[in-house]
């Protein structure tokens, strides 16, 4: 099957800077995955890459089978409504009427029902609306536009808690009858772990994690300890995030730990603490060893 | 649906901008040239007050790129189709609207001695004093003319900012002035005739028009 999204050393360079960094991935079919990372870390050059608003400096990038940037190949197929998108001189309504026309699965009940939940008022015009009002129009066209590739970047930006319930509800409701590729973009880790399948995680560029939620869920431990004690119970696994203070060390163990390894890290007096998907993404997006010890100390 | 024809609908949600507001302007200055020709001595010139539709035109040209085009983008259009889209709304509308220019300006003729007040509005000398058909096609060309200029300075705006707005003004008055300086260049304008001259701008026109999609082309948002 051709992968929905598939992403083969993707640079983008910037005047003196990399945004992306040979960046391979795909994404097959039907999934909700979650891009993380922290502000610049390039996850909306990736997304504007993938939805052709921006070029690859190198790299191969195929949407649904095409390069995005040929004419209209993901024309109705692909929707992304950045964080900070620049909508026209229109009402709610009108805009929603314009996204209606570019989607063929375009659910006109769907939208009119988002509107009611996030309170929107149909006749306002968009420019005119609040922050997270707008985050919220940007929401109701991209579950409504029921694009096979539905990208998200940071799509709550200035929402209120209620607010994000609704479309986290929404999504995974809709996401059960009219399944597709959905990339989410965001910092609440916490809030969105229980919809993600699939976590990427980038930094400065790079993807440094790629796993499926489940795999990564309940199985990383941070281990703490006097640091040779430590590093005799994480010799040989996969680990990150070590960081040391004084005579006491702290890792990140990732894996499921046996009935086996947790007799022998209670014979060395290690204190083990499984950590949640946001913590997750911390250690994975945090600095390298070198520059973490200073911070760690702050 | 094809993809060209939807952008010319996106354009349309906005045709209170698209529609009103030129003739708004034009209806205004048409106002106050009839009351200033109505208190004054009659003259035998034409305002050229006419120009503020124009004027108008590169103005949506600008704005028919600048918010629009990235939330087009957003829903998944290509700048192909966006840019052609566009285009053939702007030819669209300079028809429609060259129309309406040419039946005031028969409406001016209709009602002798200028709207009763010796004002020529809508017929210009030289320019807009032929036959219906000519005024028409002249006003057709001039008005997407400045339409598809206005839609390049947004395209260079949004690609290059502000300077490379100016270095592009920078090429144009250059351009402009090695055209001046050689003789027979200005010798070719003396003598062209206003259907000639429409033919000209026709042919600028079709230079820009390919201008803007080659700056299209690579543009992000």
């Amino acid at each position: 099957m051709t992968p929905a999204i598939s992403v083969a050393g993707l640079t983008r360079r910037y005047r003196g800077q990399l945004a992306l960094d040979d960046v391979t991935f795909d994404i097959e079919g039907a999934s909700i995955t979650g891009l993380l990372g922290r502000n610049g870390a390039g996850k909306t050059t990736l997304l504007r890459i993938i939805a052709a608003q921006e070029f690859a400096s190198a790299g191969r990038v195929r949407v649904l089978g095409a390069s995005p940037v040929q004419s209209d190949a993901i024309a109705g197929r692909v929707v992304l409504i950045r964080e900070d998108q620049t909508f026209p001189e229109l009402r709610v309504c009108q805009v929603l009427r314009v996204a209606s026309l570019f989607y063929p699965n375009w659910s006109a009940e769907l939208a009119e029902a988002l509107l009611a939940d996030f309170d929107l008022p149909p006749n306002r015009r968009v420019r005119k609306l609040s922050r997270g009002m707008r985050s919220a129009v940007g929401m109701v066209i991209g579950l409504a536009a029921r694009a096979e590739v539905t990208l998200f970047d940071e799509p709550y930006a200035g929402l209120d808690p209620v607010a994000r319930q609704i479309f986290y509800d929404r999504l995974l409701a809709d996401y059960a009858v009219h399944p597709r590729t959905v990339l989410i973009s965001t910092h609440l880790i916490d809030e969105i772990a229980g919809l993600l399948e699939r976590m990427v995680v980038i930094d400065r560029g790079a993807i440094v994690l790629d796993a499926a939620a489940d795999d990564l869920r309940g199985s990383v431990t941070s281990v703490r300890g006097p640091a040779l004690a430590v590093q005799e119970f994480a010799a040989g696994r996969h680990t990150c995030g070590r960081r040391q203070l004084a005579s006491q060390e702290s890792v990140v163990v990732i894996g499921a730990l046996a009935a086996l390894d947790l007799a022998r890290a209670r014979a060395l007096r290690l204190s083990l603490e499984p950590l949640s998907l946001q913590q997750v993404v911390i250690h994975a997006a945090g600095r390298p060893e070198t520059d973490v010890r200073d911070r760690t100390s702050a | 649906m094809n993809m060209c024809l939807k952008v010319v609908r996106y354009h349309l949600a906005q045709r209170v901008m698209y529609v009103a507001a030129p003739w708004a302007a034009l209806a205004f200055v048409f106002a106050v040239n009839l009351i200033i020709a109505a208190v004054t001595a009659p003259s035998q010139d034409p305002t050229k007050a006419l120009a503020v539709i124009y004027v108008c035109f590169f103005a949506l040209g600008i704005l028919s790129i600048g918010r629009s085009l990235p939330f087009g983008l957003a829903l998944g259009v290509s700048r192909r189709s966006y840019y052609a889209g566009t285009a053939l709304f702007a030819v669209a509308l300079a028809a429609a609207d060259g129309l309406a220019l040419t039946l005031l300006q028969a409406l001016e003729r209709a009602t002798g001695r200028g709207w009763g007040v010796h004002l020529g509005f809508f017929r210009v000398s030289y320019i807009f004093a032929g036959p219906w058909y000519l005024t028409w096609l002249t006003s057709f060309t001039g008005l997407a003319l400045l339409f598809v200029y206005g839609m390049w300075f947004g395209i260079v705006y949004r690609r290059w900012d502000i300077f490379g707005l100016l270095a592009f003004l920078a090429a144009q008055v250059t351009v402009v002035l090695v055209g001046a300086a050689w003789h027979s260049i200005g010798h070719f304008f003396t003598a062209l005739s206003a259907a000639g001259l429409t033919g000209v701008l026709a042919a600028l026109a079709a230079v820009l028009l390919a201008g803007g999609f080659a700056t299209i082309r690579r543009i992000t948002v």
